[in-house]
C-alpha cells in the first residue's frame, strides 16, 4: 500500500501496544484511540459497473472524502455475484495515473499548447462551421466507443446525424462487434442475444468459439468452471486456433486452422442432419432456408462496395450443399479430426443435453465474421436449442457499453437509435424526438470505420473528432491510417483521459471525466443497462464527453436540441432516448431504477425485464399463443443460412509464411492507456511480447527473451520471444497482444474486414519471421 | 528508520506530567489511556543516530517510571 | 502481547504433513433445505466446513512468521487480492491443482522456508483471475492513487473482549483460514483456534454510528 506505509506501520505499532496493555492491564481503555476509527470505517460503498470489460460485472466503489479508494464485487448484481477479476479489483487506480490530461491543450505549430477548455471547444465548434463550409457537411465527423456511455453516443448521434446532417457517426464497436450485429440481422433480424449470462447454470455443455475466455471474460469463466464443478453433468469445449489458459481448463481442446471455423460449423450441420438429430418441430415452425452471394471479396481496396442477395432455398437444397461439409471434407480443410467433428455434433445433437456456445472477437473480427456468425446459429436452429435457459448462441461483447451505446443508440453510418438512415419511417421518428427537420437526416449513410480512416487519408474527410478511443493503436494497417490523419489540413480533436499515440495526432486534445467521475450508463453483453452516479469530482477543468459535444452543439446554435443543465442532463437525455425503444421488444427501464438497481435488463415490460427473447414464457413481445415468436422477421421465423468456407484475405505463402494473431492479456485492457497505469497490473504484465509455437521457435533458433522481427507487406515489429508461456500457438502461427504501445502490432495487420459487416480481421494475416 | 512502540507508566501521580513531556519531545506521538495511569508511546525516527539520542533522552526523563517495547520495525 | 518463536518444532511440520496427506477427500457440504440459497447468513456454513476439516495442529500452529507488514504491503488496499510473491512458472495458467496444493490446507515448503497461507475462497478455481506475480517493479507511469489505513487492531470495547469484525466478509468469509494456524499472520492470529464457532463471539462491525431511538 502506497499510501502511507509509514502511517500504517505507525499505526500497527500503536494496535500492538494497545492489544498489549489490554492483556496486561484488564479493563484498560483507550477512548481517544477508538474515535479515531480510521477511514477504513468511513468509506461509503457506491455502485457502478466495471470501467472494463462488456461483461458489465457490478461493482462498489469504495469512496472515502473525495477519493475513490478500494473496490468490493457487488455481491447485489446478477452478474458476478460479488466477484470481480484482477483489473476491477483495482479499477479505481486507473482514475489517478499521475499524467491525467486536466487541461485542454490547443497545437500552435509544433507544441501543445494548454488552453481553458471553453477557448478549446471555441475553436473545436469554429473549425466545424470553416469545415462544412469548404469541403461541406460529409467532411466532418465523430469516431466514438463501446466505452462511450448512453448519453456521451445519444448527443454525438443527435449532433452529427440531427442537427448537422451527416452519417460520419461510427465507433470503434465496428472493428469489435459489427459481425456479431450483421449476424443477428441476417438470423433473426433483431440485434443482440436472446439469452443471458443464467444459461451459465443451466447449461451441460459449454463450446467456446475462438475465445479465450479465462483471460477475456474471467468472471464468466468462473461462473461456468464454478457450474462445472457443483453438478456432474457439464462439459466444456474449447475450440480455438491456439493453446489458451481456456484449452487448459477446458474438458477438451480442438484446435483448427484458421478460418476453418466456417467449414467445422457446417460439418456439425451436416452431422446434425445426417444422423437427424434436427429438431424438426421446430424447424419446421420456426425456420426458413436461405442462401446469399458467395466469392465476396475482402475489402482491402478504397470504395469496396458489397451488397448481399439472400435468396430463399430449399432443405433439400441446404442439405445439398452441405453435402462439401461431411466430417471427411472439413477435416481435410480445417485440420480438426472427423471424429471431433463428429463428436461436437454429437453434444449439440444430444436432446437430452442444453448447450450454450460462446464467442467473441474470433468470430467476430473475421473476414466472413457475418458468416460464422450465421454458422453457429444454424446449429442451434437446427436442434431447436435457442432462446431456452442453457441452450444459447451468446456472442460475448469487448467493452463495456458496445452494446448500450453503439448497438442500442446506433452509432454508426447506418444506424439510428430506433432503426436504420435508409428507413423513411425511422428517419421521421428520430426528426420528430430530436426536433429536427426530416430534412436534416440524410438517407444515405457514408463510411463505415475502415472506410472512413481511408477518407481522411484521401482528403475526404478533414475534421475528426475522436472520443474515448485509442485508433492510432488499433486501426489495422496503422501506418497508412496514421499519415493519413497527420496530413497537413486534417483536422484531428481527441477527447481523452491519458496521453496515448492517438492524442500525438491530435491538433485539440479535451480532458476527458472518466468513468465515476461523471454520471452515466453502460449496457452489457446480456442487454443489461447499468446505471452510474458522479461518486468522485474529476480532476481539473476535465468534462464527461456529453458535455463537451452539448458544448459545442450549443456553439454551433443547437440550443434548442440540448437545452439541459448540468444537473439534470443525463436524466434528461435519458428519458428523451428511452421513446425510441418504447414497446414490448426493446423497452428501457426509466431512470429512477436504473439509478437504483445494479442493472436492468430490456426489454423492461410492465416493471419485468426479459431475460429469455424469442421465447413466449420469458418474452411479452411474442405473439400470443406462439411458443417461439422470431418476430425481428416479418413472419417470425429465424433464418438457416448456407454459407461455405472461404479462406482468409492473405493466408501464409512461401515468402510469408506464418499466420498472425493477435488479441489481449487478462491484465491490461484494449490499448493499455488504462491497465498499464495500474501498477499491479503493469507489474504482472510489463510488456508485450510474440509467442512462438517450440518447434518454429527451434527452427528458427530463438529462445525465450530473445528478439525476432515480424514483417509482413506492411510493417515490422521487433520484440521479445515466448516460447511455451502464457499461450502456445500451433506450428506456423505467432500471437501477439495488442496493449503495449512500444510494439505497434497493428502496423504489420492487415486491413481485410467482412464485406457484411465491414468489421476487419485483426486474427489472420500473413507474416515471416527473422531472428534479431 | 525505526518505528517502535512502547507501553509507558508513569512515577507515582506524574502521569500528567509524563503525558506533557512525551508530547513535547520530537519524534514522539503519544495515546494517553483514560481510565489507568498507562501512555502508549509511538516513536518514528529518521534514523538510528536519532533513535539512539532519543532512547538516551526517555530513559532520563524523570516522569517515566518505565517503558516496554511492544512492536519494533526497522524499513530500509 | 504477540509471541513470536522463531523456531521451528520439527514433529509438528512432520504431524502436520502427515495430516494434510490424508485430508485429500472433499468435505461433503451439507444441503440446504429447499428454496434456501446455500450461501445464507455470509457463507457461514464455510467456517463450519473448515472446521471441521482442519487438524488441531494446523489450527493451533503458531511458527510461521508473516506479519501485517507484508501482509498490507501485498495488497493494493485493505481487501484488495494479494499479489503472488513467490516464483510461478512463466506460463503460470493459475493451475488450480497447484496453487491449492500448497494454499488450501497450508503447511511448511522447504523451498521457500515458510508456512502457506491458506486462501478463504478454494471454491473459486480460477486463481489468476485476480491473482498476479511481479514481473518488474518499474512503473509504466507514477499514479497518485491513495488507499485508506487498514483497520485498527485492539478495538475490544472492554479489555479483553472478543473484537468486532472489522473487514467485510465477502470472499473472506472463513476466519479460520485466515486467522489460525502457522500461516496466519502473527498479529491476526486467535491462540484460541480449536474453537470454531467464531462469530458467536465476533461480529461483524457494520457501522460506526450509536443507536439512537426514532420517536
Amino acid at each position: 500500500m502506497k499510501l502511507d506505509r509509514r502511517t500504517f506501520i505507525k499505526s500497527a505499532a500503536a494496535s500492538s501496544a494497545i492489544a498489549a496493555a489490554g492483556s496486561i492491564f484488564p479493563g484498560i481503555s483507550f477512548a481517544d484511540w477508538k474515535k479515531q476509527e480510521g477511514a477504513s470505517g468511513q468509506i461509503s460503498w457506491k455502485k457502478a459497473p466495471c470501467r472494463f470489460c462488456g461483461t458489465g460485472c457490478g461493482v462498489l466503489v469504495g469512496v472515502s472524502g473525495d477519493r475513490a479508494v478500494a473496490v468490493k464485487g457487488d455481491p447485489n448484481c446478477s452478474v458476478n455475484k460479488g466477484l470481480c477479476c484482477v483489473k476491477g479489483f483495482h479499477v479505481v487506480q486507473a482514475l489517478y495515473g499521475k499524467d491525467r490530461i486536466r487541461k485542454a491543450q490547443v497545437r500552435k505549430g509544433d507544441k501543445m499548447v494548454e488552453v481553458p477548455i471553453s477557448e478549446a471547444l471555441d475553436l473545436i465548434a469554429s473549425k466545424i462551421q470553416e469545415t462544412i463550409s469548404q469541403t461541406g457537411k460529409d467532411s466532418v465527423s465523430i469516431y466514438g466507443s463501446g466505452q462511450w456511455t448512453i448519453p456521451d453516443g445519444y448527443v454525438a448521434s443527435k449532433l452529427f446525424k440531427g442537427c448537422l446532417g451527416t452519417n460520419n457517426v461510427e465507433a470503434n464497436a465496428r472493428l469489435c462487434m459489427a459481425s456479431a450485429v450483421t449476424g443477428f440481422m441476417t438470423s433473426f433480424g433483431i440485434d443482440e442475444p436472446m439469452g443471458c449470462y443464467e444459461d451459465i447454470e443451466h447449461a451441460n455443455v459449454f463450446v467456446t468459439w475462438g475465445n479465450n475466455m479465462a483471460e477475456m471474460h474471467p468472471v464468466l469463466f468462473s461462473r461456468m468452471l464454478a457450474s462445472r464443478k457443483r453438478r456432474s453433468d457439464v462439459t466444456v469445449i474449447d475450440l480455438a486456433t491456439r493453446s489458451t489458459r481456456s484449452s487448459q481448463a477446458s474438458d477438451k481442446s480442438i484446435l483448427f486452422k484458421p478460418s476453418t471455423d466456417l467449414a467445422v460449423a457446417n460439418a456439425i450441420c451436416y452431422e446434425i442432419i445426417r444422423n437427424d438429430w434436427v429438431n424438426w418441430d421446430f424447424v419446421n415452425k420456426h425456420t426458413t432456408f436461405h442462401k446469399g452471394k458467395t466469392n465476396i471479396g475482402y475489402g482491402t481496396e478504397d470504395h469496396f462496395k458489397f451488397k448481399d442477395k439472400p435468396q430463399d432455398i430449399t432443405f433439400e437444397e441446404y442439405k445439398e450443399f452441405l453435402k462439401d461439409y461431411t466430417p471427411e471434407k472439413a477435416e481435410r480443410i480445417s485440420g480438426v479430426s472427423a471424429m471431433d467433428i463428429k463428436y461436437l455434433a454429437s453434444l449439440y445433437g444430444d436432446p437430452t443435453k442444453k448447450v450454450t456456445s460462446f464467442w467473441c472477437m474470433g468470430m467476430n473480427q473475421h473476414v466472413r465474421g457475418t458468416w460464422i456468425n450465421n454458422l453457429v446459429y444454424n446449429i442451434h436452429l437446427l436442434t431447436g436449442k435457442i432462446s431456452t435457459p442453457g441452450n444459447s448462441p451468446f456472442s460475448l461483447t469487448g467493452q463495456p457499453s458496445a452494446c448500450g451505446t453503439v448497438r442500442e443508440v446506433g452509432t454508426l453510418t447506418h444506424k439510428l437509435p430506433h432503426g436504420v438512415v435508409m428507413n423513411e419511417e425511422h428517419r421521421k421518428m428520430a426528426a420528430e424526438i430530436w426536433d429536427v427537420p426530416l430534412a436534416n437526416i440524410d438517407p444515405k449513410p457514408t463510411y463505415h470505420t475502415v472506410e472512413m480512416f481511408r477518407a481522411l487519408d484521401r482528403g475526404d474527410i478533414r475534421f475528426m473528432w475522436i472520443q474515448v478511443t485509442n485508433p492510432m493503436i488499433t486501426m489495422p494497417n496503422l501506418n497508412r491510417y496514421r499519415n493519413g490523419a497527420l496530413k497537413d489540413d486534417r483536422f484531428i480533436v481527441v477527447s481523452d483521459v491519458y496521453p496515448t499515440p492517438t492524442t500525438d495526432v491530435a491538433d485539440v486534445i479535451l480532458p476527458a471525466a472518466m468513468w465515476v467521475e461523471q454520471e452515466g450508463m453502460f449496457g452489457n453483453s446480456e442487454r443489461r443497462t447499468q446505471h452510474f452516479d458522479r461518486i468522485v469530482p474529476g480532476p481539473g477543468e476535465t468534462m464527461s464527453d456529453t458535455w463537451q459535444i452539448i458544448e459545442v452543439a450549443r456553439r454551433l446554435g443547437f440550443e434548442k436540441q440540448f437545452p439541459w443543465g448540468e444537473d439534470e442532463y443525463i436524466e434528461k437525455i435519458w428519458e428523451e432516448y428511452r421513446r425510441f425503444h418504447a414497446g414490448p421488444k426493446h423497452n428501457m427501464a426509466p431512470y429512477a431504477l436504473l439509478k437504483k438497481r445494479s442493472g436492468v435488463q430490456w426489454p423492461f415490460v410492465n416493471g419485468k425485464e426479459t431475460r429469455w427473447r424469442f421465447n413466449a414464457k420469458y418474452d411479452p413481445a411474442c405473439k400470443p399463443g406462439s411458443d417461439f415468436d422470431f418476430y425481428g422477421k416479418k413472419d417470425g421465423k429465424a433464418w438457416i443460412w448456407a454459407r461455405p468456407y472461404e479462406p482468409a484475405a492473405e493466408s501464409p505463402d512461401d515468402e510469408y509464411n506464418f499466420w498472425l494473431n493477435t488479441g489481449r492479456v487478462i491484465e491490461h485492457w484494449h490499448t493499455g492507456s488504462m491497465t498499464r497505469r495500474i501498477p499491479v497490473l503493469h507489474r504482472a504484465m510489463p510488456e508485450s511480447y510474440v509467442e512462438i509455437n517450440p518447434e518454429d521457435a527451434m527452427d528458427l533458433g530463438v529462445v525465450t527473451g530473445e528478439l525476432v522481427k515480424i514483417i509482413s507487406r506492411r510493417g515490422s515489429v521487433t520484440m521479445k520471444a515466448s516460447i511455451n508461456g502464457r499461450g502456445v500457438p500451433p506450428r506456423g502461427m505467432v500471437f501477439v497482444p495488442f496493449f503495449d504501445e512500444s510494439y505497434k502490432i497493428n502496423e504489420v495487420t492487415l486491413d481485410a474486414f467482412c464485406p457484411i459487416s465491414k468489421q476487419p480481421d485483426y486474427k489472420k494475416c500473413a507474416v515471416r519471421l527473422e531472428k534479431v | 528508520m525505526p518505528i517502535l512502540s512502547y507501553l509507558a507508566l508513569p512515577r507515582d501521580g506524574s502521569m500528567d506530567r509524563l503525558c506533557a513531556d512525551l508530547s513535547a519531545m520530537e519524534y514522539c506521538e503519544i495515546i494517553p489511556a483514560d481510565n489507568q495511569e498507562v501512555v502508549v508511546l509511538v516513536t518514528d525516527t529518521p534514523d538510528e543516530q536519532t533513535e539512539k539520542i532519543l532512547q538516551e533522552t526517555l530513559k532520563k526523563l524523570p516522569s517515566l517510571h518505565s517503558l516496554s517495547m511492544t512492536f519494533g520495525h526497522n524499513a530500509e | 502481547m504477540m509471541k513470536r518463536t522463531d523456531k521451528r518444532i520439527g514433529c509438528v511440520v512432520i504431524a502436520f504433513g502427515l495430516v494434510c496427506l490424508s485430508w485429500m477427500s472433499i468435505p461433503v457440504s451439507v444441503q440446504a433445505a429447499p428454496g434456501i440459497p446455500p450461501d445464507f447468513d455470509s457463507k457461514g456454513e464455510k467456517i463450519y466446513q473448515r472446521y471441521d476439516r482442519t487438524p488441531l495442529a494446523a489450527m493451533t500452529g503458531t511458527d510461521g512468521t508473516r506479519t501485517l507488514n507484508t501482509f498490507y504491503a501485498r495488497r493494493q488496499y485493505p481487501g484488495s487480492p494479494p499479489i503472488i510473491p513467490h516464483k510461478v512458472a512463466r506460463a503460470f495458467s493459475g493451475d488450480t491443482v497447484k496453487c491449492l496444493s500448497c494454499h488450501d490446507r497450508g503447511g511448511y515448503d522447504a523451498e521457500l522456508d515458510a508456512y502457506a497461507p491458506v486462501t478463504p475462497h478454494p471454491e473459486n478455481e480460477n486463481c489468476f483471475q485476480c491473482h498476479v506475480p511481479v514481473r518488474t517493479e518499474k512503473l509504466f507511469m507514477e499514479n497518485d492513487w491513495v488507499s485508506i489505513d487498514p483497520p485498527k487492531l485492539g478495538r475490544s470495547m472492554l479489555g479483553g473482549s472478543p473484537p468486532p469484525i472489522p473487514h467485510s466478509l465477502q470472499l473472506r468469509e472463513d476466519c479460520i483460514a485466515c486467522h489460525t494456524g502457522p500461516g496466519a499472520v502473527a498479529e491476526i492470529r486467535v491462540e484460541h483456534g480449536s474453537r470454531g464457532n467464531c462469530r458467536q463471539c465476533h461480529v461483524p462491525q457494520v457501522t460506526t454510528s450509536t443507536f439512537e431511538r426514532n420517536n
